[in-house]
This record gives structure tokens, C-alpha cells and sequence, in this order.
């Protein structure tokens, strides 16, 4: 149990034209994505984007005005949703129930005889460092404890499809990297896992695709690798013995100097295709020492994608440069 | 409603049974509850002037007869009496000297007692009852076997014809008060209970785990079949310490018409809480968090605490107004009108079937109303809801 691979990998979610109305509010307009299995996928968006009414669209606890949602190609009936792991962001356990027998009462309800269901809830419960807590009521451990609960609840019937709202919020550095190595290692076994965070670099760390969505509908949505390349191309570069960025500033449409650090130039390319013109602009002007795409952080995605509604609305993080010196 | 179905709402049903048998407050409240069900058996059994115990010795005569003249004696004044059979007369001058037995049925020749009081021919005493018995038998013995045979048919005594109704005994109606108060703190219990319960799975948001895998309809129906069984076994418990305690004491309480007060009160305590169950759910779902419970609950207990309060003037008065009658066909108010009505008298038996058949329509409106109101709020979380905005607006 929690070792293999799921019992039924039913393949990528997909979410089409979702729309949520709550009286006047929009809380989901045409919201599309598609995740796919075998990934670590985040969810993210400000508060109030929309985040919690998918996933529990998803789930299927709350209806939808408009909108389909597939999973291996499939609207999810009362059958799939016996396959889904679903983490509530707030609580989603009884306070008063102890550990083990909580568990064990999710694992049946979701389907596991008896015996399968009282293994699988001690696997989990010694996986998630509970042993000592088997016996304990929920009410009676620490926060980030009760969270292990609450993630082994979603877990403990073996789910094809994991979502998880909110998983790392209020959980100290330990139980992060245990949180972590246990979607690592579902999204493995080819579970379709969707979660959503506001920890931007954990989740820049964590994933490998994200969908964001700002105000109900989606705003950006790939790989985070594609994404750190997305929007306006930035390169850095370094001439050797101009310390000023003096070269830069002559640069005409081709480009914009964003920062001169060190004398490293950032440059914000007019066209995505300027780069070799701009390379050939630094050689000109000298010894080129750095010369590199700048990759952009999430947080930095995230800001562009949502505005002024991003948490902080900060300037952008400085820009994390990449590649190899010229 | 497949096996499976029914498999889930048993899980439901049993987590809460288990959750429920677990809390401390569940044995305190079933221990009180216990205790106030033995003491309405108990203590009518130890009232005085109710019923007392005599010893009778027979002797010189035959066993049968003179045992039948006893008990019979015994019967018309209200005591309990053991026939104890003697071989002589002077054993059961012996046996009276030394206090064993209250009086000695010699043949059909006399009455023996130790001490004769001014009143002990009179009919009223245990003695004066055995001696006129006695004597009568001693006439009845004479009688040619005819005329035997006739008297055996109609009876010695005249036919009694009352112009009025017979009205219950002040131990009946306080049988049916104690019930009616049964009722309604099991109903209240039990339904703030269900409240509580729902109330929790919302606001620590369990519910939405829950219905990822079961229907809204299953977790409300396990919830009120867990908590219902609960119900029940404490019913049971309260019934059977009744009637074992009542019957080994001898207590009126389970005799005449009081023992029909008790079987009809728990039909109505089973019929009041399928009613309020699922209504007790659904002013759950309404309200998001655990503190607000009671509150949801009150228009609920209305209709109970106005049944219960009217109860004493049914109970202390010389007859039943109409407005009191009319809340026994009511389903909020029945189950604990009615009772009352039949502890007094006042219920003839088509009357108590009508209501419990009214009672039994207004559940199924009462469920299907309450499973829909529980369907829409149950995962809408924010501000707590009313009734109203819930039926307006489907989920």
C-alpha cells in the first residue's frame, strides 16, 4: 500500500468551461486545464480567485452552472469519485475520533473491506510519522499533525486522483519535506495530483506544471519550465571592463536595459528572436564574459498573471539568470 | 437504493453509534433516565394504602375451597394474600399467637384472629371479608346443584351501571405525565443531538471528505438510523426496568390502566423521533458552527414545550379542553398530546390510530422536506442560513 503504482490510473483530468455563478459573484468563468497523471501539478491564484470552488467541483461537492469535468476521459460518477483523495482545505476531520479508527472509517467508505482498510490506515499512519498518535483523538495533536492526518485521510484508499487544497499551509519545515516526498512519490506511481498553494517557491520546487487562475479564469497554465521562458525574453550579459552597462545603452529597438547589476545587464528583448542581435551588440562593444536567458521565478509569473490582486503586489523578485558564460 | 447503499449508510449508522456510546454524558444521561423509570415502578409499589400483604392459615376444611375463600377475601381488600394450609386448629390458634398469620379460615365454621377490632365484621377488613366469603360459600354449598349451577352463571352480586364514563386514577395520569415528560427530554436529547452532530460535520468540514463518496441522503439517514438505534436501546432499557422492576414488586404502576400508558407511551416516543429526526438534521445543516445548535433548534422544541406545558392542565383537570385535543392529531405536538390524552382516558383507540396514521404522513412530508433543505445547505459554508433562503434557492 502507498508503495505501487494506483490500482487504476484513469489518466489526466480535464476541466472544460467551468462556470460558477454565486448571485451576483463570479466565482469560475470558462475555466479550462487539463491535468495530466504522473505529475506534481499546482493550483494557484490570489485569494478569492476560484481555487477551492474547483477543486470542489472537482470532487464533486459543489455544482456547477455550466462546465464538464473529465478524468481519463470520463465525467466522474459516483464510481470515480470513490477513486479521488480530497483534502479540504479547513480541517475535514471528526476532532473527537481517534487516528487509527478515523481512517479507517474513511478507508471503508471508500470502498476497502475491513481488514485492507485497518492495514492501509497504520501504513499511512506509520509513513506520516503518527505511530505514536494512532490511538490519539484528532483534537488532541498539534496542527501540523492533524494536517499528516488529514493527508493520510485523503491517501488512505489508494486514490487515483489526489486534490489537495491548501496541503502545506501551516506545516513546519519537516512536515513540508515529508508532504513533499509523498506527492513525489504518488505522482510516481501515476497518481493525477492536483493541489494548490500559495508558497510560490515551494511550488516552483515541487511541480512540474501549474495552472493559474485569477478571478475564475485561467490566466496561465504549462510547465513551469516553459513558463520561466514565458512573456517578455529577458537575456543577461556581461562585458568584460564595463562595469556601467555602458554597451547597453546603445542597444536602439532591439531591446530594453532593465537592471545593470555588476556590470551585468539585464535586457528585456523587444522580439524573442533579438537575442543573437543583442549578443552581437555586447561583442562589439567587448569581451563578452556572461551571456544567458533569464529564467523567471513563479512568484514573478504569478505577479505578471494576477496584477495588482497578487498577495504583496511587490516589484517583480530580481531575476534569476541562467546559462553559461559566453 | 442498492446493497452498496445501504452498506455505506451502515458504516454511516455504526461510526455513529460507536461516537455517540463512547461519550461519558450518554451513560450519565442513561443512568438518570433509568433511575426516574424506576422510581415511577418503585414508588407506587411502596405507597402506602395501595395494596398490603396478609399471611391466611386454612385448616379443618377443604384446601381448594378454603383457598379460594382466602384469595377472594384477599381481592375485595386489596391485599395480597399467602394461603398458608394447616393441619389442625390448634396449629392456627399456635401461628396467630405468635404473629405468623393475620387471621385462620377454619373450615366453613369460623374466622379466627388474634385480636378483634370494632370494625372486624364489617366486610371492610381482611377477616370480615373471609368470614361474609366464607359464609357465603357455606350458603352456596347448600344450594341445590340447579340452583348451584345458576348462581355459578350469573353471579352472586348485581350488575353496577355507571352514568358516567369511568374516570382514571390521579397514579394513571401522573403515568401518563411521567411519560409525556419522557418524550419529550428523549426527543429533545437525542434531536439537539443530531443537530450538534451535523452541525460539527460542517463546520470542521468533514462533510465535504464524506460526500465525495456517499450522497447527502446517506449521511442523513445514517446519521438518524445511528442515533435512532441509540434511541431505541434506550427505550428498551427504560421499558424493560419498568416492567421487570414493576411486575417483581407488585407495583400498581404495571397493572390495569396504567400498563397501557406505557406501550403507548413508547409507540409515541419511536413516532415523535422518526418525525423530528431528520428536521433536527436539517436545522444543522442550516447553521455553521457548533454554538449556534440550540438556537437552530428552538423553533423545533416549540411545539414539543407547548404539548408538554399544557399536559399538567389535562393531567391536574376534571377533563380535556379542545385545543389540547386538537394538538394531539398534530404530528409536532402529538407525540406528547397524545399519550396524555390516553393516560386520561380521553383517546378512544380509533382516535389514537388516526393521529399515529396523520403522524406518519407528516413524517414522510417531514423527511422529504428536511432531506431537501439538508441537500442544499449542508456544503454551503459562510454566514449561518435560514429556512427560507435555503428553499428558495437550490443548491
Amino acid at each position: 500500500m502507498g508503495e505501487g503504482r494506483v490500482h487504476s490510473p484513469r489518466g489526466a483530468l480535464e476541466l472544460t468551461g467551468l462556470c460558477r455563478r454565486y448571485g451576483t459573484a463570479v466565482a469560475l468563468d470558462e475555466l479550462s486545464f487539463t491535468v495530466p497523471p504522473g505529475q506534481v501539478f499546482g493550483f494557484l491564484g490570489p485569494n478569492g480567485a476560484g481555487k477551492t470552488t474547483t477543486m470542489r467541483a472537482i470532487v464533486g461537492v459543489a455544482a456547477l452552472d455550466r462546465g464538464t469535468v473529465r478524468w481519463g476521459g470520463e465525467p466522474i460518477g459516483p464510481a470515480a469519485r470513490s477513486q479521488i483523495g480530497y483534502m479540504p482545505e479547513e480541517r475535514g476531520l471528526y476532532p473527537g475520533m481517534r487516528v487509527a479508527e478515523h481512517l479507517e472509517y474513511l478507508g471503508r467508505l471508500h470502498g476497502l473491506p475491513a481488514r485492507r482498510a485497518r492495514s492501509a490506515a497504520a501504513d499511512w499512519i506509520g509513513r506520516l510519522g503518527l505511530s505514536g498518535r494512532a490511538q490519539s483523538r484528532v483534537e488532541s495533536l498539534s496542527l501540523g499533525n492533524q494536517q499528516r492526518v488529514q493527508l493520510a485521510a485523503a491517501l488512505v484508499h489508494d486514490p487515483g486522483l489526489l486534490v489537495l487544497d491548501e496541503p502545506f499551509s501551516g506545516l513546519d519545515p519537516v512536515g513540508v519535506d515529508a508532504m513533499s516526498e509523498v506527492l513525489n512519490e504518488r505522482a510516481r506511481a501515476g497518481v493525477t495530483l492536483l493541489f494548490s498553494s500559495h508558497q510560490l517557491d515551494l511550488v516552483e520546487h515541487l511541480c512540474e506544471s501549474v495552472a493559474i487562475i485569477h478571478r475564475g479564469t485561467l490566466v496561465a497554465h504549462g510547465s513551469v519550465a516553459d513558463l520561466s521562458l514565458s512573456g517578455r525574453l529577458r537575456v543577461s550579459v556581461r562585458v568584460a571592463g564595463d562595469d556601467a552597462g555602458r554597451w547597453a545603452q546603445t542597444l536602439g529597438g532591439v531591446g530594453t536595459v532593465e537592471t545593470v547589476s555588476h556590470g551585468t545587464a539585464v535586457v528585456a528583448l523587444a522580439h524573442r528572436d533579438d537575442a543573437q542581435a543583442v549578443l552581437d551588440h555586447a561583442r562589439a562593444a567587448g569581451p563578452v564574459e556572461q551571456f544567458g536567458f533569464v529564467r523567471r521565478k513563479l512568484s514573478e509569473v504569478f505577479r505578471d498573471a494576477v496584477g495588482a490582486d497578487a498577495p504583496g503586489a511587490r516589484p517583480a523578485a530580481a531575476p534569476r539568470p541562467e546559462g553559461a558564460d559566453a | 437504493m442498492n446493497r452498496q447503499w445501504w452498506e455505506l449508510t451502515r458504516l454511516v449508522a455504526t461510526r455513529e453509534i460507536r461516537d455517540r456510546a463512547r461519550a461519558k454524558s450518554f451513560w450519565i444521561a442513561s443512568v438518570l433516565l433509568l433511575a426516574a423509570v424506576a422510581a415511577g415502578a418503585v414508588i407506587p409499589a411502596l405507597l402506602p394504602g395501595k395494596e398490603s400483604t396478609a399471611r391466611v392459615g386454612i385448616a379443618d376444611g377443604p384446601v381448594a375451597t378454603l383457598t379460594r375463600v382466602a384469595q377472594e377475601a384477599g381481592r375485595l381488600t386489596g391485599t395480597r394474600v399467602t394461603v398458608v394450609s394447616l393441619p389442625s386448629v390448634a396449629a392456627a390458634q399456635a401461628r396467630l399467637k405468635s404473629g405468623d398469620i393475620a387471621a385462620a379460615l377454619i373450615g366453613s365454621r369460623e374466622v379466627l384472629v388474634e385480636k378483634q377490632s370494632l370494625s372486624g365484621s364489617s366486610g371492610g377488613s381482611l377477616p370480615g371479608a373471609l368470614a361474609q366469603i366464607g359464609g357465603l360459600e357455606k350458603i352456596y354449598a347448600q344450594l341445590p346443584a340447579a340452583s348451584a349451577a345458576q348462581l355459578a352463571r350469573t353471579g352472586l352480586g348485581l350488575p353496577t351501571r355507571s352514568l358516567t364514563s369511568a374516570g382514571r386514577g390521579l397514579s394513571v395520569r401522573l403515568a401518563g405525565l411521567g411519560t409525556a415528560i419522557l418524550i419529550y427530554v428523549i426527543i429533545l436529547t437525542y434531536g439537539v443531538r443530531i443537530t450538534i452532530g451535523v452541525g460539527e460535520e460542517k463546520a470542521s468540514r468533514v462533510v465535504e471528505v464524506l460526500l465525495t463518496t456517499l450522497r447527502p441522503v446517506q449521511l442523513l439517514a445514517g446519521k438518524v438510523i445511528g442515533i435512532g438505534v441509540l434511541a431505541l436501546a434506550q427505550i428498551a432499557a427504560m421499558l424493560g426496568t419498568f416492567l421487570i422492576l414493576g411486575c417483581a414488586l407488585g407495583s400498581p404502576a404495571v397493572h390495569g390502566a396504567a400498563a397501557t400508558v406505557v406501550p403507548v407511551g413508547a409507540l409515541w416516543l419511536l413516532l415523535g423521533y422518526v418525525f423530528y429526526c431528520t428536521a433536527y438534521a436539517a436545522a444543522g445543516a442550516l447553521i455553521s458552527r457548533q454554538a449556534d445548535a440550540y438556537n437552530a433548534s428552538l423553533p423545533l422544541q416549540i411545539p414539543l414545550i407547548l404539548a408538554y406545558v399544557l399536559s399538567y392542565t389535562v393531567i391536574y383537570a376534571s377533563g380535556v379542553n379542545w385545543f389540547y385535543h386538537v394538538l394531539a392529531f398534530v404530528p409536532f405536538t402529538a407525540p406528547v398530546a397524545m399519550p396524555v390524552l390516553a393516560a386520561v382516558g380521553a383517546a378512544p383507540a380509533w382516535e389514537i390510530l388516526t393521529s399515529v396514521a396523520i403522524t406518519l404522513a407528516g413524517t414522510v412530508v417531514m423527511a422529504r422536506l428536511a432531506a431537501t433543505v439538508y441537500e442544499r445547505a449542508i456544503l454551503r459554508t459562510g454566514a449561518r442560513l435560514h429556512l427560507r433562503q435555503v428553499l428558495r434557492t437550490p443548491g
